[in-house]
């Protein structure tokens, strides 16, 4: 269950990528990309189903827990595996990988909290409402 | 002392990571990547233990031994052509995932392609539909 | 040892937010988010996530420092008080005190702003006022004018109820970032937003119609959209009736501004510009948000009553979701102005050049204060270039980056004969002075800080300041007494009951009162919930209406020409804050921006043979500065960008002024561009 992004709500404001970075030790997880001249969007960890981070890793350090791409940093050797294995580039390793871990240890992850825009949610079925609402109103006025 | 199967290793860090006494070593130019195993006489076997691919072995101390040093050159990016990975760490994570999650839902064959451009590719995926929406002119 | 969060007010824009530092073994080890701030529900920017890395930076001032050849001394405080009361007392006495400045800080608090301007005017000079001058004074003098007060008249979560939500000259996507949650919210339940701005933004991201206008052509947009409302009849004459002033008036000043000759002047299609008129004036509540794009030009005043009268035409003030929004810069800017840091106003905005305001103030300070205005900030470097001001006492203050031509400015400050500046980093200002003061940060003192929505928040101080450094109240009231006046205050909240006596809209914002979210002022007495929405029973002008003031539209000072064929404008970017000297020295900041660009019109760069990533020449009239080309599609042709967070813009922007609020046209300047090779 991953943060999701609205991203008709992003404002590029990379407030998201200064609080991860900041409750991480300054080492964060988001990017936030910019797309055409005035949109944006921040790439966040998937904790996909299946999760070819937790493939590759053969120390067990990535595994799947209920909610999440866990990672345990004590089975970890840097080997950068995981970094190659996803297909977002959303898994770091510098001497020791590091990835979004939905701020475990805090009642809710640190940008979704920040986030001005109230751009993100853990919430899949108001993501979806919104997504689905968007697109509708984009068919219904031909673009 | 360490022995080194070539024919094994993939050019990872974990060694170097693991060692507690900085006996092994790499280097990264920006189109290769070389690892060097020095002479030890630890007791330890964390190097053999941690090693993905099983390439290495412990043998007696021998003070005439080599010194043993792999260099490999670093894959490019399809796509941008930066060097980011050696090709056996590539070929290992092919080894470690089931063939439909080898290409994405475009057919894109992602392993080959650098982390920074597939975050691109993401956003772009992620934000195409709407900005083209929005860059269209409303009568 | 247990964690303490102390409560804080953010020190960077003027939306207000807090959020929590939480200090273990007395340093300050992390931020908490505080969901429950009305304004920002616990949200914050990447300047507010970002804001304990400068409390720690090595370039932070820790004692005070005498010029010594090109370098510094080191002194002690008595000294340091002893050399400023000497030369500032010298030069009052020497050449009078119209030839003394005083600069005070809108990143300072109310109470200290209160001091500041209190020691100046008490000292005889008349000379004393903030960066407002260089932001928000077309508001402060536009708005008091036509509304009688001058601040966001409806409170930031009010713009959820908003449905349609005009945005014009304004950045809030990167400035004011929470804003955006409501404005989201306002959308979500159908509103329109409609955003005009020169250039494209991420706040144009979010509107539905956008207007790209030429820069400077405010005024021709804000009267076409009058003259489409008052020719289809789409006023609100209840409202115009009841409440206002010079209606007539204004119908005949914007005959002719059809939307044909409108589209001439600004580039926006006449369609789109009906559009916009339509939808502000038949919505149910409609809400104005401007900021520097607005007030930044000779024209700025009228700008700012043009959009009072759009509010005042329509019946668009008064009522949940309807409001005229001046977006604040600084934390404290409205505080600032409020406490009459200000060269027209005393605290309360009483004139200064009523005699009723100069007889009040004397009997409550037991001084003889003299009628009149003093000098704004940009006319004190006018006056030190000319010799006419002598010496400055600047505080928490960078005219050397933030005032225009910055050449001229830098000059001007360099030929003072005494030159002070109290502040935490050494800026291009402090490093032109002949002492320089170290000073709190906003974590190592506590006060109170006016937002933008007119919130008065209490910040609690959560460590001791680096050094020897020193609360801005402390080093004012120390200098005030050795300069011979009688500055007893043991600290901000004694500070604050006195402003409670004089500043009516303060009456009853007591320190007992100020935990948690605050109060919004006018707030006479300690028994008032406060006024969130203001206006909801007329306007404290005479009679009790406001005054419609028909504006005309004047080209700005200075046209594209042969030799400069580009209008620079400037602004600002999410992970920056004006001068730079705090955000530049924040690494997550810096890195995410780490030098001055300049966004070019790709057409036009390649004209140029200019790419992106190429080191150009940027020069105007005033001077050239190198910059970072960018080629995008968010600029017209003609037009080019920079932000002002990096020395080098302001050496390009022209010296023309607002003739009543005398800001400088930071928005509009010639310039040219080429290849650095």
């Amino acid at each position: 269950m991953p943060v999701y992004v609205d991203i008709s709500r992003c404002i590029g404001c990379r407030s998201c990528e200064v609080a991860c970075k900041r409750v991480h030790g300054g080492k964060g997880h988001v990017n936030v990309h910019m797309a055409g001249d005035h949109a944006s969007v921040p790439i966040f960890c998937h904790h996909c189903e299946e999760a070819t981070c937790t493939m590759a890793c053969y120390t067990g350090a990535l595994y799947k827990d209920a909610e999440r791409t866990a990672f345990d940093v004590e089975k970890c050797t840097g080997c950068g595996l995981c970094q190659l294995a996803c297909p977002f580039g959303v898994v770091w390793s510098d001497k020791i990988a590091h990835k979004c871990d939905l701020c475990a240890g805090r009642e809710n992850p640190a940008c979704l909290v920040s986030c001005p825009a109230n751009a993100l949610s853990t919430d899949f079925e108001l993501a979806s409402r919104r997504a689905r609402a968007r697109a509708a109103m984009a068919v219904a006025r031909g673009r | 002392m360490i022995k080194v199967d070539v024919s094994k290793c993939l050019g990872c860090f974990s060694c170097t990571n693991v060692c507690p006494n900085q006996n092994i070593t790499r280097e990264e130019t920006p189109e290769t990547r070389s690892i060097h195993w020095k002479r030890c006489k630890e007791e330890c076997d964390l190097c053999v233990e941690f090693c993905p691919a099983k390439a290495l072995t412990l043998v007696p101390f021998d003070q005439a031994g080599e010194e043993p040093t792999i260099t490999f050159d670093l894959v490019a990016c399809k796509i941008c052509k930066a060097r980011y990975a050696t090709e056996p760490m590539l070929k290992r994570i092919e080894s470690s995932l089931p063939e439909k999650l080898q290409k994405d839902s475009t057919g894109l064959d992602w392993i080959w392609i650098c982390p920074v451009c597939r975050r691109n590719i993401e956003a772009e995926r992620a934000t195409k539909q709407m900005v083209l929406g929005r860059t269209r002119k409303s009568p | 040892m247990p964690q303490v969060l102390v409560p804080t007010v953010c020190p960077y824009c003027g939306a207000g937010c807090q959020f929590f530092i939480s200090v273990e073994k007395e340093r300050a080890t992390g931020i908490e988010y505080m969901p429950e701030h009305p304004a920002s529900e616990g949200s914050l920017c990447s300047k507010g996530n970002a804001a304990l890395e400068i409390l720690y930076h090595p370039d932070r001032l820790h004692h005070p420092l005498k010029r010594k050849g090109d370098g510094w001394a080191r002194i002690s405080w008595n000294d340091a008080l002893e050399l400023t009361a000497r030369g500032l007392g010298g030069a009052l006495k020497r050449f009078g005190p119209e030839c003394v400045g005083f600069l005070s800080s809108s990143k300072c608090t109310n109470e200290e702003n209160y001091l500041i301007e209190k020691m100046a005017r008490c000292l005889g000079s008349r000379n004393i006022d903030n960066c407002a001058r260089l932001c928000h004074s077309p508001s402060v003098v536009g708005l008091n004018r036509t509304l009688g007060a001058a601040g966001m008249t409806n409170p930031i979560s009010d713009i959820a109820n908003s449905k349609c939500i005009f945005i014009i000259g304004s950045n809030l996507a990167e400035n004011h970032a929470v804003l955006s949650r409501w404005i989201h919210r306002a959308r979500d339940s159908g509103a329109v937003v409609i955003v005009a701005d020169p250039r494209m933004t991420h706040t144009a991201w979010m509107a539905d119609i956008f207007l790209q206008l030429k820069p400077g052509t405010d005024v021709a947009l804000l009267c076409g959209m009058a003259h489409v409302i008052v020719k289809e009849g789409l006023v609100d004459s209840e409202y115009i009736g009841k409440w206002t002033r010079g209606y007539e008036r204004l119908v005949e000043s914007v005959l002719d501004y059809t939307p044909e000759k409108v589209s001439e002047i600004t580039g926006i299609p006449a369609g789109d510009i009906v559009r916009a008129a339509r939808a502000y004036a038949i919505s149910p509540a409609s809400s104005i948000l401007y900021s520097m794009g607005i007030t930044q030009h000779s024209t700025g005043t009228d700008n700012v009553q043009a959009i009072a009268n759009l509010a005042l035409i329509c019946g668009q003030l008064g009522r949940q979701g309807t409001g005229v929004m001046p977006l604040r810069g600084q934390n404290n800017v409205q505080g600032a102005c409020d406490m009459g840091a200000l060269a027209e106003f005393y605290p309360g905005y009483r004139r200064a050049d009523d005699p009723e305001t100069a007889k009040f103030f004397s009997c409550a300070w037991g001084v003889d204060l003299p009628v009149g205005r003093g000098l704004t900030a940009t006319e004190m470097v006018d006056a030190a270039a000319r010799g006419k001001i002598r010496a400055m006492y600047i505080v928490g203050e960078d005219p050397a980056n933030s005032d225009p031509s910055s050449s001229y400015t830098r000059d001007a400050l360099e030929g003072l004969d005494f030159l002070v500046v109290q502040d935490i980093f050494m800026t291009a200002t402090a490093q032109m002075a002949d002492l320089v003061l170290p000073a709190s940060a906003w974590a190592e003192k506590e006060g109170s800080y006016t937002s933008t929505e007119r919130r008065v928040q209490w910040s609690c101080k959560a460590i001791e300041p680096p050094g020897e450094a020193r609360s801005d109240l402390e080093i004012v009231c120390a200098l005030a007494n050795s300069l011979g006046l009688e500055f007893n205050y043991p600290d901000a909240a004694s500070v604050l009951s006195e402003i409670n006596q004089l500043v009516p809209q303060y009456g009853g914002i007591v320190r007992e009162r100020l935990n948690g979210a605050g109060l919004v002022w006018p707030c006479p007495n300690p028994d008032h919930p406060g006024t969130p929405i203001l206006h909801t029973q007329g306007f404290k002008l005479q009679d009790g209406r406001a005054a419609i003031v028909p504006v005309q539209y004047r080209p700005a000072a200075e046209e594209a020409s042969w030799e400069y064929p580009f209008i620079l404008t400037t602004g600002r970017v999410a992970v920056h804050h004006n001068a730079g000297s705090m955000t530049r020295r924040s690494p997550s900041l810096i890195e995410r921006e780490p030098e001055l660009f300049v966004e070019i019109n790709t057409q036009d760069a390649v004209k140029l043979r200019i790419a992106d990533g190429d080191e150009v020449r940027v020069t105007s009239p005033r001077g050239g500065t190198t910059a970072r080309a960018r080629l995008t599609g968010r600029v017209k042709r003609g037009v080019v960008f920079m932000p002002f967070h990096f020395p080098g813009t302001n050496m390009l922007t022209t010296e023309a002024t607002d003739p009543e609020a005398k800001i400088p046209e930071f928005k509009v300047s010639a310039c040219k561009i080429s290849r650095r090779d």
